[in-house]
């Protein structure tokens, strides 16, 4: 066993752990944020994608001492059920959900993808989601809602810029 | 095998101690894209992992007067992010850029593509072109050798259990008249592991004449390799349509008697033509 501190959704843990656990494994089982999915376990879907020091990664290719000292963000941490986040208000309102279970990786990456570009092109976004397997919608209706958020967040930057 | 112990490294003595330590049982975990899937599976070959990830001083990418030194643990996404070498370096960088998915991107390190010794490791042709040398520590000595010796005949790497991959350096030119140029096949344009890749690094001088030339391939083999024969055929040539499709049927050929006998030959003999002709018409530079 050992210990790792880390900060997950703004908040500090200090936990005992098994060596090899899995971030992901910590995240689901140990804190139940269990928003982020298991999908293949081998980094090719992008179900279990949290957002690390800024950074998308595949928590299920992180062992958890790998995120000691660090910030992570969940789907838990982007917005509440009654205060949703743009991305996933826009998600909702364009139709880009069906089964869910890629989702929270979805607007994982989106939302990594809108902190450092906050006008991209559709390339950019596909390109951003390329790590995120979905097999219900055919992608459109996600880059829509990427595509839209974007706008949403630019004229709430603007708004907010003029009433300071 | 089983996981007995993990250890935390945050310097390159650390590692090396470690390492002292515990020989044959260690294993690096720098991004942990494939080593993470191999303990899952129980085929991790060391029972002592040592998480390198957090190695500042192994993280870096250094352009200086005669050479570029990237740490071992640059990640791809560092690569792709760095305009200096998508100008001067762009078949690195188009490399670095077509690894898995963003977040493969951001985790995966040159080193571990190195030393995992996939022969489909996307990061090595372009490397192999540069003639790139590998830094190499141990608690006893330092030495460094070219990435081409890397890689030895009966699958094994140059480097014992005590050695740690560090920085992998090449030289930088300032000829206006050199490219590189870099291209893969995968399945899907994403998360696609390389069918075929090639680089290209040739200094093309008046009339076209390729004045110097070097080609890598990647998963045409048991590792990365030198297209020595290539290089040969093309080298003081004038670099034209003509000269590719007959350079193309050379490679062909090649990849023909290498894997003779695999289930792939039929179809990577024939694809091998297209991505060498992409490759050496350095496409996105």
């Amino acid at each position: 066993m050992i210990n790792i501190k880390l900060n997950v959704n703004g908040k500090d843990y200090d936990l005992e752990i098994e060596e090899d656990l899995r971030l992901i494994d910590l995240l689901r089982d140990r804190l139940g944020f269990t928003g982020t999915k298991e999908g293949c376990g081998e980094g090719e879907c992008g179900a279990c994608t949290v957002i690390l020091e800024g950074k998308t990664v595949n928590s299920c290719l992180l062992l958890a001492i790998q995120a000691h000292g660090k910030e992570i963000t969940t789907i838990e941490g982007i917005g509440k059920e009654d205060d949703l986040h743009p991305i996933q208000e826009s998600f909702l309102e364009n139709g880009a959900v069906q089964c869910g279970y890629c989702i929270p990786g979805m607007v994982l990456s989106a939302k990594a993808l809108l902190d450092k570009n906050k006008n991209p092109t559709r390339k950019d976004i596909r390109e951003a989601i390329s790590g995120n397997l979905c097999r219900c919608t055919g992608y459109e209706k996600i880059v829509d809602s990427i595509e839209k958020a974007s706008k949403i967040l630019q004229q709430r930057g603007s708004e907010s810029h003029e009433q300071l | 095998m089983g996981v007995t112990r993990v250890l935390k490294a945050y310097s390159i003595e650390e590692i090396l101690d470690v390492m002292e330590k515990y020989g044959e049982k260690v294993e690096l975990l720098a991004g942990g894209t494939d080593l993470l899937v191999d303990i899952r599976a129980g085929k991790n070959k060391g029972s002592v992992i040592i998480d390198i990830s957090d190695v500042k001083e192994m993280k870096k990418i250094e352009i200086g007067e005669d050479d570029i030194v990237l740490g071992a643990l640059t990640t791809f996404t560092d690569i792709a992010e760095n305009d200096y070498l998508k100008e001067n370096v762009t078949g690195l960088w188009k490399a670095a850029k077509s690894v898995g998915s963003p977040q493969i991107r951001n985790m995966g390190t040159v080193g571990g593509n190195i030393c995992n010794g996939s022969p489909a490791a996307d990061i090595v042709p372009p490397l192999l072109v540069l003639d790139a040398k590998l830094n190499i520590k141990s608690r006893s000595k330092q030495r460094k050798i070219k990435l081409k010796e890397f890689y030895m005949e009966n699958g094994s790497r140059n480097l014992r259990s005590d050695e740690l991959l560090y920085s992998i350096s090449f030289t930088k030119s300032r000829d206006k008249n050199i490219r590189i140029g870099f291209e893969k096949l995968g399945l899907r344009n994403a998360l696609a592991i390389s069918r075929i890749s090639c680089s290209v690094y040739a200094i093309i001088g008046e009339n076209n004449r390729i004045e110097n030339i070097r080609i890598a391939s990647g998963a045409l083999g048991k590792y990365p390799l030198r297209e020595y024969a290539l290089e040969k055929f093309l080298k003081d040539k004038n670099l034209n349509d003509g000269l590719i499709e007959e350079a193309a049927e050379i490679f062909s050929h090649e990849v023909k008697q290498r894997l003779s006998g695999r289930s792939s030959c039929p179809y990577k003999k024939e694809a091998v033509k297209g991505i060498f002709k992409k490759a050496i018409s350095f496409e996105g530079e």
